[in-house]
């Protein structure tokens, strides 16, 4: 039983011996053919070998340089990021040889202090081709090269060496004991480009894209751009990425006023879930935009609009409640205080019903609004918030209903909402349904007024997937509600109320009348949308409404309800059919020193190196409507702008305007008011918030000498 | 209490955003450092005559190979002699390679010849970084106006060997003949190439 083991074990050994043999002793015999040299550098050593033992005329042969920095050190990339240096080489080779560009490994980012570098901190090699023309008669060819790498730790010292050897030419013959170094190499290169790729230039900012369908690249965490060119990035800034319907988008910040752009070759770094990577060449064609940013689409980033999900859900909160001090909402809370002053009469329970009414008015209209601004959007319609303002059906709609609350308050008839609540007055009353109706209507007119809290929070939301969207007007919604509804559970206010009695019709008359100008100030919008014949139209239907109801009224029987009805639905119809309306013109001429804002306007004006306030602003928008009484159209700030030769653009947003709608989602808003001034021809804007004052406005010019 | 209210939107709107880096064709930051010689001078202090800002580290090799060979002393004499205020600036933090005090700066500039006017120094790093200077050599030219006019590298061969500064173009004495006879700069803006300043961390 002795003898097969004795078998087994001499075949082992000499098994053994033939392996350490091909393992240690082969290198040592071929080592020639294969490695053109080792030099050792101070702080790193490069070893240069071809991959082929034999050359041939006709071929393309690759040499790799194998650098292998000291521990904690690194060499770079050809694009080294902000410090540091690519390797030079110096090539002396016969005619007839040629050798063409280094192809590199894909490369890691090394931040040093304020500065990114891009190289490798662990052995790597380059891949060098050697192109050998078919009438090269040589037996050999001679490779002479001189190396210049550097090696950084913090401090960087420099690296160079210089090879000489001869690489034998006849049947060409791959040097196997070079193979795995070749393989491991070019493992190491990202792979070949296989998507389409676009860059966009902006000023201040850059953006990758990257035409790849998302199941390509599932369970993606990260993507980066090593760009090739320069001007491309601040190689220190972070980036963002995003997967949008287009494809894979990333977002670099740009210096602005730094180099110009050289080109859209790079390597984008892709992480997944598992923690896998993949690098991928892209050959991505420049497109450099004259526009500072790009405008946000869908679901892409924008640097500049993006914002934790956290803070825009704090500033919609805050921007609610921001909204019950903006002019436009005046009229209605006046009517919502009015409900207050009768709280001595209801019992605690019932104030804190209607306040969850009031609040839920709010929240219901609102999130019907978002849910039709997202339809319209979603069907590619260049629109913002504060829309509905922007048709004109909406805004005699609102003419009417305004009209109607306004009369029902100054006791000409109650209006009645159905037989069973026959008696009850819709907006006054007292109820729940009242509550609700309240909140409404607050809705209705707050939407156009973007407090500025709100500004961000709403150009964050309307980037952003449905959900959140609809979370972050929720909280707008909760917002604006909140004082109200804060106060309905207050025992303590309601004691303070004085008694019911003979006073409170007289105080609901009064209250009437901010709701007439209100109808007003909607008339006055309704009839630049669209036109004088169209508001004589309207007000013959409101009043046509109004004779409706009070047919109904009056007479009991069935023809004069069915008269009422007809004529009431005969005049809603008519304002929303709008038959007199003229198409929107958009104010292209010139009203004195203002010129119409254009992006052709705004380029003229920059290119003659002017100062340019813009403002963007519209009828309906009264926030919009006081910054220019109160701060803009000041004798003060005119005769600054005259002294300093500062030219106005105003960008009316009235009606409906892409061209706005984009420049203002540039900026991440989705309404006006928004205040841009450019210094000395400077595309870049400095923003001035959207409650301005004399003394904000002179603080911005001054800030540009 | 609303002008607070909205500094403190400001700061949450563009909180991010880094400072920007100097452009040209736009006045050039404004700084104040303290020089070698223990003087304070502002930039503006100069305003009238061109000045060239040039951040320096003399351990860095790509330094050592412009004073080593006498190139940035040849390309100091040419523009001071022609009116230029050369400003050496030193932005390596203490315990940093190229860390300097005043007076090993002064035995430095004694040794080695050189022709700027002024060596300032910079630990904190806070000109350094008004100027998002990157590398050692990094070049800047800013002309009597106080309008930046070339920013960039010193040359365009990035490399550390002597033998590179043959054949090698001048940036900085090319922008600053084209300033001369009022001809706009052929290469207003390059990539600095070295080591990276050593600021503090």
């Amino acid at each position: 039983m002795e003898r097969p083991v004795a078998v087994l074990g001499r075949a082992l050994a000499s098994a053994l011996f033939a392996l350490f043999v091909a393992f240690f002793m082969a290198p040592a015999r071929e080592a020639a053919a294969m490695e053109l040299g080792t030099v050792e550098g101070s702080h790193s050593s490069a070893t240069l070998v071809s991959e082929y033992a034999v050359a041939a005329p006709g071929e393309i042969i690759w040499l790799g340089l194998e650098m292998r920095p000291r521990e904690g050190w690194h060499s770079y990339w050809k694009n080294y990021g902000d410090s540091g240096a690519a390797p030079i080489f110096y090539w002396t080779l016969p005619e007839g040889v040629t050798a063409g560009e280094p192809l590199y490994p894909v490369p890691h980012r090394m931040p040093i202090g304020p500065l990114m570098n891009y190289g490798y901190e662990a052995p790597n090699t380059l891949l060098i081709p050697l192109t050998i023309e078919s009438s090269y008669t040589g037996n050999s060819i001679p490779v002479s090269v001189d190396i210049e790498w550097l090696v950084c730790e913090i401090e960087c010292v420099p690296q160079d060496g210089t090879w000489a050897s001869e690489i034998p030419v006849g049947t060409l013959a791959v040097s196997e004991e070079a193979a795995g170094l070749f393989v491991a190499a070019r493992r190491a290169l990202p792979e070949l480009a296989i998507w389409n790729a676009s860059l966009e230039i902006y000023d201040a900012q850059s953006r990758l894209k990257i035409y790849v369908d998302e199941s390509e690249i599932p369970g993606l965490t990260e993507a980066y751009f090593f760009p090739e060119g320069e001007g491309v990035t601040e190689y220190a800034a972070e980036q963002q990425w995003a997967l949008t319907e287009e494809g894979l988008f990333v977002d670099m910040k740009r210096t602005v006023g730094g180099l110009e752009a050289t080109g859209g070759n790079g390597v984008v770094l892709l992480t997944f879930e598992d923690g896998s990577n993949r690098a991928v060449e892209v050959e991505a064609s420049m497109v450099q935009q004259a526009v500072a940013s790009p405008a946000t689409g869908g679901t892409s980033p924008l640097v500049q609009a993006s914002l934790p999900l956290w803070q825009a859900i704090v500033f919609a909160l805050l921007g609610g409640m921001v909204l019950n001090l903006m002019p436009c909402v005046f009229p209605v809370l006046s009517l919502k205080a009015f409900s207050f002053i009768s709280a001595n009469a209801k019992s605690a329970s019932e104030r804190q019903q209607e306040g969850w009414a009031y609040t839920a008015g709010i929240w219901v209209s609102f999130m019907v609004i978002v849910a039709v601004l997202l339809l319209i959007k979603s069907g590619g319609a260049a629109i913002g918030w504060g829309f509905q303002l922007q048709e004109p059906a909406f805004v005699g709609s609102l003419v009417l209903l305004m009209v109607l609350v306004a009369l029902s308050l100054s006791g000409m008839f109650n209006i009645t909402i159905g037989a069973e609540g026959a008696g009850q007055e819709l907006a006054a009353e007292s109820g729940n349904k009242g509550a609700f109706f309240q909140g409404v209507l607050a809705a209705l007119v707050a939407t156009p007024c973007t407090a500025p809290l709100m500004a961000p929070a709403i150009g964050f939301a309307l980037t952003q997937p449905a959900p959140v969207v609809f979370l972050i007007f929720s909280l707008l919604a909760f917002g604006l509600a909140l004082p109200f509804l804060a106060l309905s559970y207050s025992p303590a206010l309601a004691r303070m109320m004085p008694r019911p009695g003979a006073w409170m019709e007289t105080l609901k008359q009064a209250l009437a009348f901010p709701m007439y100008l209100t109808a007003a100030w909607l008339l006055y919008v309704f009839n630049l949308q669209a036109g004088a014949t169209a508001t004589l139209a309207l007000l013959v239907g409101v009043i046509a409404a109004i004779f409706g109801v009070w047919l109904w009224q009056s007479f009991k029987g069935q023809i004069g309800r069915a008269a009422a009805i007809l004529f009431f639905l005969g005049a809603l119809g008519s304002i929303i059919y709008q038959p007199f309306a003229q198409q929107p013109g958009t104010e292209t001429q010139s009203t004195g020193d203002i010129q119409a804002y254009s992006e052709e306007n705004l380029a003229a004006l920059l290119a003659d190196d002017e100062t340019v306030f813009a403002y963007f602003t519209a009828e309906w928008c009264i926030t919009c409507k006081v910054n220019e009484q109160v701060a803009l159209f000041t004798d003060e700030t005119q005769a600054l702008f005259a002294d300093r030769g500062i030219r106005m653009l105003k960008g009316d947003w009235t009606n409906r305007n892409a061209e706005i709608a984009n420049l203002l989602a540039d900026y991440g808003r989705a309404g006006v008011p928004l205040y841009l001034l450019f210094a000395n021809g400077s595309s870049e804007a400095v923003i001035l918030p959207e409650i301005l004052t004399p003394g904000i406005i002179a603080d911005a010019v001054n800030a540009i000498e | 209490m609303s002008r607070l209210f909205i500094s403190l939107i400001m700061v949450f709107l563009f909180g991010a955003g880094a400072a920007a880096s100097p452009a040209n064709g736009e006045l050039a930051p404004d700084f104040k450092g303290l020089t070698m010689s223990g003087e304070n001078v502002r930039l503006s202090d100069f305003r009238g005559r061109s000045v060239v800002l040039e951040w320096t580290n003399h351990e860095c090799p790509y330094v050592r190979k412009h004073y080593g060979s006498g190139n940035m002393q040849r390309t100091q004499r040419a523009l001071t002699e022609d009116g230029a205020v050369w400003i050496s600036i030193i932005s390596s933090a203490a315990g940093k390679q190229g860390h300097v005090t005043a007076s090993q700066a002064q035995r430095l500039t004694a040794e080695r010849g050189v022709y700027a006017d002024l060596v300032i120094l910079d630990p904190e790093g806070e000109i350094g970084r008004l100027y998002a200077a990157k590398t050692t050599p990094h070049m800047f030219i800013v002309d009597e106006n106080g309008i930046l006019q070339y920013q960039g590298a010193i040359d365009d061969k990035p490399s550390a060997s002597l033998r590179s500064l043959e054949g090698a173009k001048n940036y900085v004495l090319a922008a600053w003949h084209e300033l001369q006879s009022d001809r706009s700069v052929t290469d207003p803006q390059t990539k600095p190439y070295g080591c990276s300043v050593k600021y503090p961390d």
